[in-house]
């Protein structure tokens, strides 16, 4: 019982408080003394002398014993306040170890509140906030081609300009995607790779770490091809060897000089990639294609806005020259930060994920206050006997903080395994979902978020009851008897406002959770206009270096077919250049006959899909007017003929017939009119959420295509074939024939169409089912909320509901009153919620599709969820009260 | 009781108070007291110099001290012998022991 009275700040006052215990303990040892002596016989005054005599020098005495005091003071202080603090912490684990149920639930959902707060705080830290791993990132720059609603990448044209006529950056660069097949002689694999400009690299500031950059020679035009690989490709597919630097690396059947090998840790816009093919581009014939990102690192001391207005200018200067193959005279050229390009469009799901883990913390913080309060006030006879018995109200009170402190460590230690577990899946799980989750890890940031959330937890659930406890004197709640005693009016209000708090922060989350649920009901149901389950396929693409010939190439893709539509089970084999549902091959811009586009204005773009004859009957479009390609089609070219779908019939012709009609394809003015012979039904290609804007259908024909398409093309193709009765297994026959043609082509991408749409899904998918299970938690605890409140409220009147009863009360009388004392708590919640969400939900319009971000029906569904749920848990208790018999609980008070 | 009280061979103090503690909790005046009767007056210990041993025990760990009703309901400061101090008490009660044997053994001797 040592110190019982004695809070722990109390010792720093101690030192005023030494001289005057001396001195007391003194006086009371004269006093007695002097008693003694005047029981033998002496008088007042001499006993007085006497006991001050026998003392000796009382003085000296005095100061030796302060002295001493404060040096045991000093010394045994802080050795007493942690002796302290570990007795209250053995005291608070031993009780919170008899709770064990309350324990775990606080642990269990404040830890994870906790876990998945700071790593989607980490997360979101790594990718939005930070800077990019590049010197001086702030500098760099994207430049793009501003067409509203659309963002277009440079031509090489475009870009040629650019670096002649530029003075405001350092340096620009430029990058296309460019996957090649990398061959060690034996076999081939198709690796993901760029084409960069010599300057890349200098714009980023990256230096390989072995070897060079590219020269400004290994640019021109005709110079021999050269590459820079990645560390990974140089550990694994050249053993590591610092002589492969000046050698060859085969690709495409080319053999490119290495002259470097990048460092292991590198930027965002280098993951994922093998190789970096030196760029050698020849001054165009026309204005497209556009292909190129162009990247710039702005000169020091440049405003971003003269920078945008020196770009605009370049762009009208040069717009007269390409008049004859580009005509859109209301596009620009503008610049956005780099990191904005890198990040993409992640900051509604970032927000989104982020407020609902913080608010499943927040939640959790609630929930535990909630019990917390409960266990105090049920606990107020106990604390009240031990205030008797001398602990003061800061011992109590720091005892209450220690139970607090002890909760939110060990929550904080389920957090961080949670956010190590939580990690790991993101780095395995995340790259689709964020751009540089490679950078995540347990930083400072996710540490720092550990302790803020540790301490916020700490201090938010012992807060609630301490300040509830402080507020009346202890020894009323002696006094009072048992029933009054421990249903204080300030408890019940704080516990009430918890629960109505933890219910408007479900009711969002819940909402949140059925929008994108309701999103992802109706993407999965989109009609993706054709049987998915009979069909397969993959890309290839056929090496430049080893098929340079037309003639090659054509053999190629007739060998292929033959091999494929003999292959058991396939009853149909196609080429197309695009895939449902998002993969499209081109997008490409054209001028209607009947309708031509206003000299300066954008024109139309659609999808524009190379196919075979086949493409139609193997999907099961079905040809809706006109006819279907033949074997003619695309082998003249004086004759060129297009099959659109329906959308795009509607589009541009509503309520005709667009049979017949004529265009001119890729802003082609000099070319023959192009004339759609047939009209099909629709088909995704741009991904399941985009609306059918129309598409274009060109014939494939085995002969290298002059004109809009990129010249390679002819060398790449999505082969698919239709096995109605086991899809997958034709796939695998599907591999096999193409290794067998020529080792050296792999096949990539290989899928069934079932496979690609449920894979088009899966971003969707998974933050929805992210978000409901958060959403999930949050109704749990609520419930367990409203639940404990009603359940200590009936507890607590449970001799009222007695005494009613057995005056002839009617239950049912008795059973709405109970409950409409809970419904009246969760309803004022549910409003605030449902407010809440209508004014966050427009934050995620972005991620739904299909529901509006006020759907009636959500927010209805999830007030009535709510409710009705709540109504079992407040009616729960009050049933069982009623079903105890009056006599039972009257005796027993 | 003609003849004076002896004077405390120096350090022997703190040893009584140890002893006198060891049969329970006490007040100084009470140790004061305690420590007259045993010797019948024979030892003559000032009551200060009592009270600077209690506090020097107490910083060395060796009793502790609280404050508690005494026996006339006044406040008093009641001295605890720790396990520290139970060790040194045995410590210090055995070499006392050996001290006085020897001088004994020379005195009886001679």
């Amino acid at each position: 019982m040592r110190e019982l009275g004695r809070p722990f700040w109390y010792l720093r006052r101690r030192r005023k408080t030494v001289a005057a215990e001396v001195d007391e303990e003194l006086q009371a040892h004269l006093e007695m003394r002097a008693e003694d002596l005047r029981a033998e016989g002496l008088s007042a005054e001499d006993a007085r002398r006497e006991a001050l005599r026998r003392f000796g020098d009382l003085e000296a005495t005095r100061a030796y014993c302060r002295r001493q005091d404060e040096a045991t003071e000093g010394s045994r202080g802080r050795a007493l306040a942690f002796a302290d603090l570990g007795q209250d912490a053995r005291i608070a684990l031993r009780s919170l170890l008899r709770a064990r149920g309350l324990t775990a639930v606080i642990v269990a959902t404040v830890g994870l509140g906790i876990g998945a707060t700071a790593l989607t705080f980490a997360a979101v830290h790594a990718t939005l906030l930070r800077p990019l791993p590049y010197p001086d990132s702030a500098r760099l720059v994207r430049i793009y081609t501003d067409a509203p609603p659309n963002r277009f990448r440079f031509s090489v044209a475009d870009y040629r300009a650019l670096e002649e006529q530029q003075t405001v950056f350092d340096r620009v660069g430029g990058y296309t995607e460019r996957p090649m097949s990398w061959s060690d002689g034996t076999s081939a694999e198709r690796l993901r790779g760029r084409v960069v400009t010599w300057t890349y690299f200098d714009v980023l500031g990256l230096r390989p770490a072995l070897g060079r950059n590219f020269t400004a020679e290994e640019g021109r035009p005709g110079a021999p091809p050269s590459v820079i690989v990645t560390d990974g490709f140089w550990r694994q597919r050249l053993g590591a060897r610092p002589e492969a630097v000046g050698g060859p690396v085969r690709l495409d059947g080319t053999d490119h000089a290495l002259v470097g090998v990048l460092p292991a840790d590198v930027g965002p816009l280098e993951q994922g990639q093998e190789f970096f093919v030196a760029a050698r581009w020849d001054v165009p014939p026309r204005k497209g294609p556009f292909l190129i990102i162009t990247v710039a690192r702005l000169r020091e001391g440049v405003d971003r806005r003269a920078a945008d207005a020196e770009l605009r200018a370049i762009n009208r200067r040069i717009f007269p020259l390409w008049r004859s193959s580009y005509q859109d005279e209301r596009a620009t050229w503008a610049t956005m930060d780099l990191k904005t390009h890198v990040v993409g469009d992640v900051e509604a799901t970032a927000a989104l994920a982020l407020a609902a883990v913080g608010l499943v913390w927040l939640i959790a913080c609630a929930n535990a206050g909630s019990l917390l309060v409960a266990r105090v006030t049920a606990r107020s006879r106990e604390l009240a006997v031990r205030a008797a018995l001398g602990a003061s109200r800061a011992r109590i009170l720091r005892h209450l903080l220690v139970e607090s402190a002890l909760l939110a460590l060990a929550a904080s230690a389920l957090g961080v395994a949670i956010a190590a577990a939580g990690l790991r899946l993101l780095v395995t799980q995340g790259a689709p979902y964020l751009s540089r989750v490679h950078e995540v890890g347990f930083g400072a940031a996710l540490w720092g978020a550990v302790a803020a959330l540790t301490l916020a937890s700490a201090g938010l659930f012992a807060l609630v009851p301490a300040l509830h406890r402080s507020g009346g004197p202890v020894e009323d709640a002696l006094r009072a008897s048992t029933r009054s005693a421990t249903a204080s009016p300030a408890a019940r209000r704080v516990r009430r406002l918890l629960v109505a708090g933890q219910f408007a922060i479900a009711t969002p989350l819940l909402v949140a959770a059925a929008l994108l649920l309701a999103s992802l009901d109706r993407l999965a149901r989109v009609d993706l206009g054709f049987d998915g389950r009979a069909v397969a396929g993959g890309s290839i693409a056929l090496p430049a270096g080893q098929y340079a010939d037309g003639a090659q190439v054509a053999a190629y893709w007739e060998e292929l077919e033959r091999r494929l539509a003999a292959i058991p089970g396939v009853e149909g084999v196609a080429f197309a250049d695009g895939r449902p549902p998002a993969e499209v091959g081109n997008f490409n811009n054209f001028d209607l006959e009947d309708a031509p586009t206003p000299a300066g204005a954008s024109q139309p773009v659609t999808p524009w899909v190379a196919v075979t004859p086949g493409y139609f009957r193997l999907l099961g479009l079905p040809l809706v007017e006109g006819r279907l390609f033949d074997a003619h089609d695309g082998t003249d070219p004086q004759v060129n003929t297009v099959i659109v779908d329906r959308a795009w019939a509607a589009r541009f012709f509503p309520g005709r017939s667009a049979v017949g009609r004529r265009l001119k394809g890729g802003g082609c003015t000099e070319c023959p009119w192009t004339t759609v012979v047939g009209v099909v039904g629709e088909v995704k290609y741009a991904g399941l959420d985009q609306p059918d804007r129309g598409t274009v259908y060109t014939p494939m024909v085995s002969r290298t295509i002059e004109g809009p398409v990129d010249p390679s093309a002819a060398r790449f193709r999505f082969a698919l074939v239709r096995a109605p009765d086991a899809p997958a297994a034709a796939l695998g026959g599907v591999r096999q024939v193409v290794r067998a043609i020529d080792p050296s082509v792999p096949l990539t991408n290989a899928a069934t169409m079932d496979e690609l749409a449920a894979r088009s899904l899966q971003r969707p998918r998974s933050l929805s089912r992210l978000v409901a299970a958060f959403a999930a938690v949050a109704l749990v605890l609520s419930v367990v909320g409203i639940y404990g409140v009603m359940a200590f409220y009936v507890q607590q009147h449970a001799r009222e509901i007695g005494i009613r009863v057995a005056l002839g009360g009617r239950p049912r009388d008795v059973l709405r009153l109970v409950v409409a004392q809970g419904m009246a708590v969760v309803g004022s919640g549910v409003v605030v919620g449902l407010l809440a969400a209508a004014a966050l939900a427009r934050l995620m319009a972005s991620l739904l599709f299909g529901v509006g971000a006020t759907d009636p029906a959500a927010y209805a569904g999830v007030a009535a969820l709510l409710l009705a749920v709540a109504l079992a848990a407040c009616a729960a208790p009050a049933l069982r009260a009623l079903a105890l018999q009056p006599a039972v609980v009257l005796r027993a008070e | 009781m003609a003849t004076a009280p002896l004077t405390l061979v120096p350090g022997t103090l703190d040893l009584l108070v140890l002893r006198t503690l060891a049969r329970g909790p006490l007040h100084g005046y009470a140790v004061a007291t305690a420590i007259g009767e045993r010797t019948g007056g024979e030892l003559a210990v000032e009551d200060g110099a009592l009270y600077q041993a209690l506090h020097r025990l107490d910083r060395q760990g060796l009793v502790e001290a609280e404050w508690g009703p005494s026996a006339n309901n006044r406040r008093a400061r009641y001295y605890t012998l720790t396990a520290d101090g139970r060790k040194r008490l045995r410590e210090e009660t055995a070499a006392w022991r050996r001290y006085a044997r020897a001088v004994d053994a020379v005195l009886e001797g001679a």
